[in-house]
């Protein structure tokens, strides 16, 4: 990893005097991120050895599962009538808040993109906007809401809202830095407004990767429901955790299963759509590519083809022929008042059906939600109450230094699992890439893996490790280890993908060997966005594993959770500030090394 | 369309415009005067400051010194709704066109009236049944009547140009300017899209100023001429009897390093052979 630091930087190439001998020069910078990682591998090193993972004692608690397993006997499911009650209502509200999100997030969105923005404070004011709802997790949101509405589902809609604010106008934001300036350009030039510039330049364009965003968060959100059911989100979330603490497994795995399987057909459902929309070449041999694949070709040379041949036949040939409007008879030359009715060609028919179960979808997640409307006006009154109890912040009966092991605790398991999913995702993710992987059937196989992996909520991975190696810091590194691969995985297969292909050819005409080709030409080229992945991963971690110990599976969430159920608010606070430093701090650092590194 | 009052009127005029970026001089010290009903064409290499020149006339520049005076009024002094309203006034056809390759023909053609409808629009249907008449009526005049309902990144770039002109037109423009429109274009793209230009500007009565690059392209198309060369005017002449060998003798001073003067010989020879 350090080579990163050692590679020349071609836009300092200039700078230095041609005559000199070639010597490699390295910003103080890039030395000081080089170090970074260093010590950030050692550290991560350490963390697995302090977290205990122990494959032995793994082996011999896997026969205390068994023994569990049989002393829980079946897995159980609630009736069915209230299964698909309960399903209903979790994904409603996960859908409501997330376009909550996504409303809120349009406005900030254009304030913080270079090229929006009205100027640099409105735009300093809405980073921080971002930053913060990011760093404040949707739990602490869930059990301040919980506690100010006490019932219904409010307190989880505006958790989820507010906290995905923080991911989704960051990326709003991204795609409208992303654009092309010139329609807005021609917009402008027309004689628009600032707004109408935004409504027919800027919005267009960033349509689809928007609502791309939404649905990916409303995936996220969908798996972190579980643990908003913890804090008393209503929900499957919520039954599960009953179920849990009645000691009642059985139900509880039940649960358990059926939000996974939701989980990954809406994973599934989602990226179909994005796909679709998006209009992505599909490029994969996967059964749901090749479908989308036939169905854009057949699309492609349909009625468009005819029409070309005869716009071109009746093209104004030669400026001699001055506006002759005698076009050489075209079969059913379209007039005006005829092109008035927009024919419900197959692009119109697609837009309204997806334009009509995106409404019918937004409708009944509003009404299976049942919002207490009347509770946004009346909850104002409790506000200074709640937020009495909130302040000031203060470790209550814990010691402070208890909270500060509890706290390193947390980062270790973040560490750890980074490390661990890098390891892991290294290989599987070259080998899910198409120019690493030996045979399709591999590559195929490894993706499918991926997807798999993905479609698990951590905290289910947590709760069934948590059966199979007890409580404890060991659960928690490696559910998140493993679930982290889901996506690590994928982050690094796609950039393997896009690695210039040029120096694999040239390896390989050389005679080299496929794994030569890998070491010599692609992992190179690919490791710069390694390192930005892993930071990336790390952030993640970080804010997942403060979250995981509120089921037990170690660090300063169970500490959360036992301050906000013993209604000592001072502390939840103070742990909350914590977690807060710890996280800024993080993206900080991530932020700095993506600059650095660039 | 627009009340002829005088046909010599001056409807564009610029003096002595000094345009600096930072270190660099778009323009130094540039004067241009065109009467209505015009068809200039401004020559020059790339970087000579064409593209600056003709932005200036829509506002979307401001000159570091010198006056801006388009349609009787001074740009350089407006803001707000009589800056958009004067750029509406003026059309505008860009290089790479422009066009929101998302939306329809129909709805890029639509987005020319928004300065006439005021308040942002948000679909087809917005726009009002007199307005999507208008704008398929441009279509049909630039012929490409039959694609309204195309998204528009499925046009090639011809009929994309077409597109932008049909776009121009829905402002009811009474000068149009054309930066390079035909230099992301094959030839024969080329010859119908400076060709519809031409012809427009004939029926409506318009003011054109379009950059180009091409002398040929210039010398049959343009009633007058303008060079640039590092951002001052060099060149203004009619073309009426004027032959290549003139103008390129011309542009031989508008050129500026020995390789292009190379290039426009070998030009000139070739046309000799033919």
């Amino acid at each position: 990893m350090t080579a990163v630091t050692e590679r020349p930087r071609t836009t300092e190439a200039p700078l230095a005097p041609r005559a000199a001998p070639p010597r490699r020069r390295t910003s103080p910078e890039r030395v000081a991120a080089g170090l970074t990682i260093v010590a950030l591998l050692v550290a991560s090193i350490v963390a697995l050895r302090s977290v205990e993972i122990d494959p032995a004692r793994m082996l011999q608690s896997w026969s205390n599962a068994e023994r569990f397993f049989g002393r829980v006997g079946a897995i159980e499911f609630p009736p069915l009538a209230e299964l698909l009650q309960l399903t209903a209502l979790t994904l409603g509200l996960v859908i409501c808040g997330t376009l909550l999100a996504a409303v809120l997030s349009v406005p900030v969105a254009v304030l913080a993109a270079s090229n929006t923005t009205p100027g640099p404070v409105w735009r300093a004011a809405a980073r921080f906007v971002t930053v913060l709802a990011r760093a404040v997790p949707d739990v602490v949101l869930a059990m301040v809401f919980v506690l100010l509405f006490s019932l219904g589902t409010l307190p989880g809609i505006l958790a989820i809202g507010l906290h995905s604010v923080g991911m989704i106008s960051k990326l709003f934001a991204d795609a409208i830095e992303q654009i092309d300036e010139g329609p807005r350009t021609a917009v402008r030039a027309a004689g628009g407004t600032r707004l109408q510039q935004f409504t027919a330049g800027v919005l267009p364009q960033v349509l689809p990767s928007w609502v791309a965003t939404v649905l990916h968060r409303n995936d996220i959100n969908l798996r972190g429901s579980v643990i908003l059911g913890y804090v008393g989100v209503v929900g499957l979330g919520m039954e599960m955790s009953f179920a849990f603490k009645s000691l009642d497994y059985g139900l509880g795995l039940g649960y358990a299963l059926v939000i996974f399987v939701l989980c990954v057909v809406m994973e599934i459902v989602s990226s179909s759509v994005r796909a679709a929309m998006l209009g992505v070449a599909p490029t994969g041999r996967g059964l749901g590519d090749r479908v989308v694949r036939r169905a854009t070709r057949r699309r492609a040379d349909g009625p468009s083809a005819a029409i070309v041949t005869e716009t071109v036949g009746r093209a104004p040939a030669a400026p001699a022929a001055p506006a002759a409007p005698a076009a050489p008879a075209a079969p059913a030359a379209p007039t005006v008042d005829a092109m008035l009715r927009r024919p419900w060609d197959r692009t119109r028919v697609r837009n309204t059906s997806w334009g009509l179960i995106a409404g019918a979808v937004v409708v009944a997640s509003v009404l299976v939600c049942d919002i207490a409307w009347s509770d946004l006006v009346t909850v104002w009154g409790g506000v200074p109450a709640v937020a009495v109890r909130f302040w000031p912040p203060s470790f209550g009966s814990y010691e402070a230094s208890t909270m500060v092991a509890a706290m390193g605790e947390t980062i270790a398991i973040a560490l750890a699992a980074t490390l661990l999913t890098l390891v892991a995702s290294i290989v599987i993710g070259s080998l899910a890439a198409r120019n690493v992987a030996p045979s399709r059937g591999m590559r195929s196989g490894m993706r499918l893996l991926l997807v798999g992996i993905r479609g698990v909520p951590e905290v289910i991975l947590a709760i069934v490790l948590i059966v199979v190696t007890g409580l404890g810091t060991q659960a928690g590194t490696l559910a998140l280890a493993l679930g982290g691969i889901g996506l690590l995985g994928k982050l690094l297969a796609d950039s393997f993908e896009e690695v210039p292909a040029g120096p694999e050819r040239a390896l390989a005409a050389t005679g080299a060997t496929r794994l030569q080709v890998y070491a010599g030409a692609t992992l190179p080229q690919g490791l710069r966005a390694l390192v930005g992945h892993s930071f990336y991963m790390l952030d993640t971690n970080i804010r997942a594993a403060t979250l995981l110990g509120i089921v037990g599976a170690g660090g300063v969430g169970y500490y959360l959770l036992n301050a906000s159920q013993g209604s000592n608010y001072g502390a939840v606070t103070a742990i909350v500030l914590m977690i807060l430093v710890t996280v800024l701090a993080v993206e900080g650092l991530a932020m700095w090394m993506r600059k650095v590194l660039r | 369309m627009t009340p002829h009052a005088d046909p010599a009127e001056t409807v564009v005029s610029l003096e002595g415009i000094t345009k600096r970026f930072g270190s660099t001089v778009a323009l130094d010290g540039a004067s241009l005067s065109v009467r209505r009903g015009e068809v200039v064409v401004l020559l020059g290499l790339s970087g000579s400051g064409k593209s600056t020149l003709l932005r200036h006339v829509d506002g979307l520049e401001r000159p570091t010194s010198g006056t801006v005076r388009v349609l009787g009024r001074d740009v350089t002094g407006l803001s707000g709704r009589a800056l958009r309203e004067l750029r509406s006034e003026v059309g505008f056809i860009f290089q790479q066109f422009e066009l929101v390759p998302s939306l329809t023909v129909l709805e890029n053609v639509l987005t020319g009236s928004l300065a006439a409808v005021r308040g942002p629009r948000l679909g087809l249907w917005s726009y009002g049944r007199a307005a999507r008449a208008e704008a398929l009526a441009r279509l049909e005049r630039v012929g490409l009547l039959e694609r309204a309902y195309q998204r528009a990144d499925t046009l090639s770039g011809g009929q994309q140009q077409r597109v932008a002109i049909a776009r121009a037109l829905m402002q009811r423009p009474q000068v149009l300017l054309a930066d390079e429109p035909v230099a992301s274009l094959d030839p024969e793209s080329s010859d119908q899209v400076m060709a519809l230009i031409r012809e427009i500007a004939v029926d409506e009565g318009l003011t054109v100023i379009c950059s180009l690059h091409q002398v040929d392209l210039a010398l049959s198309w343009a009633d007058r001429i303008v060079g640039l060369r590092h951002g001052a005017v060099v060149l203004d002449t009619e073309t009426e009897g004027l032959s290549k060998a003139q103008v390129m003798e011309i542009y031989g001073r508008v050129a500026t390093s020995t390789d292009q003067l190379a290039a426009i010989e070998l030009e000139l020879a070739g046309d000799a052979v033919r």
